[in-house]
């Protein structure tokens, strides 16, 4: 029964979200089916617990889960009605076939693995919590949880993605249920992959090189079995996902006229935020190389009102965590010129312990040392736009998190780092994989005619490299 | 015409599957242990919980009884948690019975040593529905709560305990 209603929650969801997509898309791009289930699950995710949230703010109880699953529904009558096309399918080579039974097969260990582990202790205690006070009180955070101090461990300015997710699940299963919780974990991996192999296809041209990248994932301890992994019941690995599809499809959208991944770049920024704090930094990045991507493929001026959904969204959670006069958090000291000015000293440890981090073989595995020969690689294509781009997605963020434990106001800031800096990394890993795609692949150089359009390669052209059947749609 | 195998490109192969080779190298040792450290536990609907209470206490599915204990009283009145400062397992022991103990409001102390009598003796006893110790010694002047496993005991303050 258990299994049925969580069935159930799932395909709710991936309905909302494939309603959406087709309405993002508009029939203009051609999408695989793996992206087609990648880009639901995310919309979806985003969509639901957004809807979760902002009906919550009228109605509770039976009402709630109604209302929103009506929504759901409607966006899924409009996803049948408008349906994205896919390319026509071709034959697999031998090289795909191999790699994508070696995939399946970590995914098949990574559901296994995450149903041996309990939820972390993040997982509990910052994000399931939520879900659960929310369950029990008619599906809306109970006023008191925002202000009460003995529950500040659990972080209640934290957004509510993830454990409005949950929710969803515990709506569809009639109770609060810790071991289901973990189901939708692992499907973010899932998503990972499969947006891997999606974006491998486009950057690279060719699905064997994703199909590896997305088989590589696999062997990043950080991301599969050390502590706040895609298993664990974290944001972190999430928000990861988020944002290989936020700066994979702002790639694909430096591509002039093509409006679809663009508006999908647009939608995946938005939720940013709403997975996961740290989320806002990822979003001023996303969007900061999203403003660049506009001005320097010059759109019209109207492409900015992409950036607005997340700005509602950032707006509005913190106008929401005023009025229920919400603790503030107390992990860091208000970021201002005297704060920094006084904790300057800190940057050289800081930076040590950065670079500490990235030769962490038992975390990391030789992931960074990869990434870095990627960046080398990359380096020579730097007047392409969409390479300087993805070089920034990878590296900006990571200065960020850096500044940002300036301001750490634990006794030992370096505990601080200890115990975070590997989640905070694995937020831009996703896009060190999509640099290592660009860096193995190597098509500029290798068939410059056939890939360059004004100097910058192109999404569409990769594509209809290996799919004849686009050209001809 | 440029040859199909060129120097650039050998070197970029050999590269490139050197690095995957060392990557795997390195990884499967730790994937193999991450992965096969632990055997598969019990699911329902508090399993994290109870594993958690499991390793702090060594009882075994006490996530259940908690919540019944604190369902039972009053709930406008507080749970007050004390927990050690030096001690991990105490802090994260607090913080679970804090999960466990929606929907009352809950106020977490954690003090030095093992006595919290200070602490108790500034408390209002008509605003507590209960007093949980997480790896502390109860006061003797307190009667004896429900003990959970070795390291928890939660005590309902009754009319009894308040006079």
């Amino acid at each position: 029964m258990s299994a049925l209603a969580l069935l159930a929650a799932f395909g709710a969801l991936l309905v909302a979200g494939y309603g959406l997509l087709t309405l993002l898309v508009r029939q203009d791009t051609r999408f695989s089916l793996t992206e087609q289930i990648a880009f639901s699950w995310l919309l979806g995710t985003g969509a639901v617990s957004l809807l979760l949230w902002i009906f919550g703010l009228l109605v509770h109880g039976a009402l709630l889960p109604a209302l929103v699953g009506i929504v759901c529904l409607l966006l899924g009558f409009v996803g049948w009605r408008r349906m994205v096309p896919r390319p026509l399918r071709r034959k697999r080579n031998l090289v795909e076939i191999f790699l994508g039974i070696i995939v399946f097969l970590e995914i098949a260990i990574v559901f296994y693995l995450s149903f041996v582990h309990t939820l972390g202790w993040d997982g509990l205690l910052n994000w399931e919590i939520k879900a659960r006070y929310a369950f029990a009180n008619g599906g809306v955070l109970p006023a008191t949880y925002f202000s009460d101090s003995g529950r500040s461990f659990s972080h209640p300015e934290y957004p509510l993605a993830i454990p409005f997710t949950e929710l969803w699940l515990y709506f569809w299963l009639g109770e609060a249920d810790q071991f289901c919780a973990k189901t939708i974990f692992p499907i973010f991996y899932v998503v990972g992959i499969f947006l891997l192999v999606a974006l491998g296809k486009r950057l690279a041209g060719r699905t064997w090189i994703g199909l590896l990248m997305a088989a590589f994932l696999f062997f990043v301890p950080q991301i599969t079995v050390e502590v706040g992994s895609a298993i664990g019941g974290y944001a972190d690995f999430p928000l990861s996902v988020f944002y290989l599809a936020t700066i994979g499809c702002l790639f694909c959208a430096a591509e002039q006229g093509n409006a679809a991944f663009f508006r999908l770049y647009a939608a995946c920024l938005a939720l940013l935020p709403w997975v996961k704090r740290d989320g806002v930094i990822l979003w001023t990045v996303a969007a900061a190389c999203g403003v660049f991507v506009i001005l320097r493929t010059k759109r019209s001026p109207l492409f900015f009102l992409g950036f607005l959904p997340g700005l509602l969204i950032i707006c509005g959670w913190h106008f929401y965590l005023s009025t229920k006069h919400a603790l503030q958090p107390a992990d860091f000291l208000p970021v201002n010129l005297e704060a920094l000015g006084s904790h300057l000293y800190r940057i050289p440890p800081l930076l040590s312990a950065f670079l500490a981090e990235f030769y962490n073989l038992p975390t990391w595995s030789l992931f960074w040392f990869v990434v870095a020969v990627g960046v080398v690689y990359l380096l020579r294509r730097m007047r392409d736009p969409r390479v300087l781009v993805l070089l920034a997605a990878l590296i900006v963020p990571i200065f960020f998190y850096l500044l940002i434990y300036v301001f750490s106001s634990w006794p030992s800031y370096l505990d601080h780092v200890g115990l975070s800096i590997s989640r905070l990394l694995m937020h831009v890993a996703p896009v060190g994989f999509l640099i290592t795609i660009l860096a193995v692949s190597r098509r500029r150089e290798k068939n410059p005619a056939r890939v360059r359009e004004g100097g910058v390669v192109t999404c569409i052209m990769a594509g209809s490299e290996r799919t004849p059947v686009v050209e001809l749609a | 015409m440029t040859p199909r195998f060129s120097y650039g490109r050998i070197a970029h192969v050999v590269l490139w599957c050197g690095l995957a080779v060392a990557s795997l190298w390195v990884s499967i040792p730790k994937i193999y242990s991450g992965a096969t450290q632990y055997p598969l536990r019990p699911s329902g609907p508090l399993h994290t919980c109870d594993s958690y209470l499991k390793f702090a206490t060594g009882a075994s599915g006490a996530s259940k009884d908690v919540i019944s204990i604190f369902h039972s009283m009053t709930v406008s009145k507080r749970i007050i948690i004390f927990t050690r400062k030096d001690d991990a397992f105490s802090s994260g022991l607090g913080m679970t019975t804090a999960y466990l103990a929606s929907p009352h409001l809950v106020r977490l102390f954690e003090i030095n040593g093992t006595h919290p009598d200070i602490e108790l003796s500034k408390l209002n006893p008509d605003e507590v529905a209960a007093v949980v110790f997480c790896r502390m010694n109860r006061p003797a002047w307190l009667p004896a709560g429900k003990v959970f496993g070795s390291g928890l005991e939660v005590i309902p303050m009754s009319e009894k305990v308040r006079r």
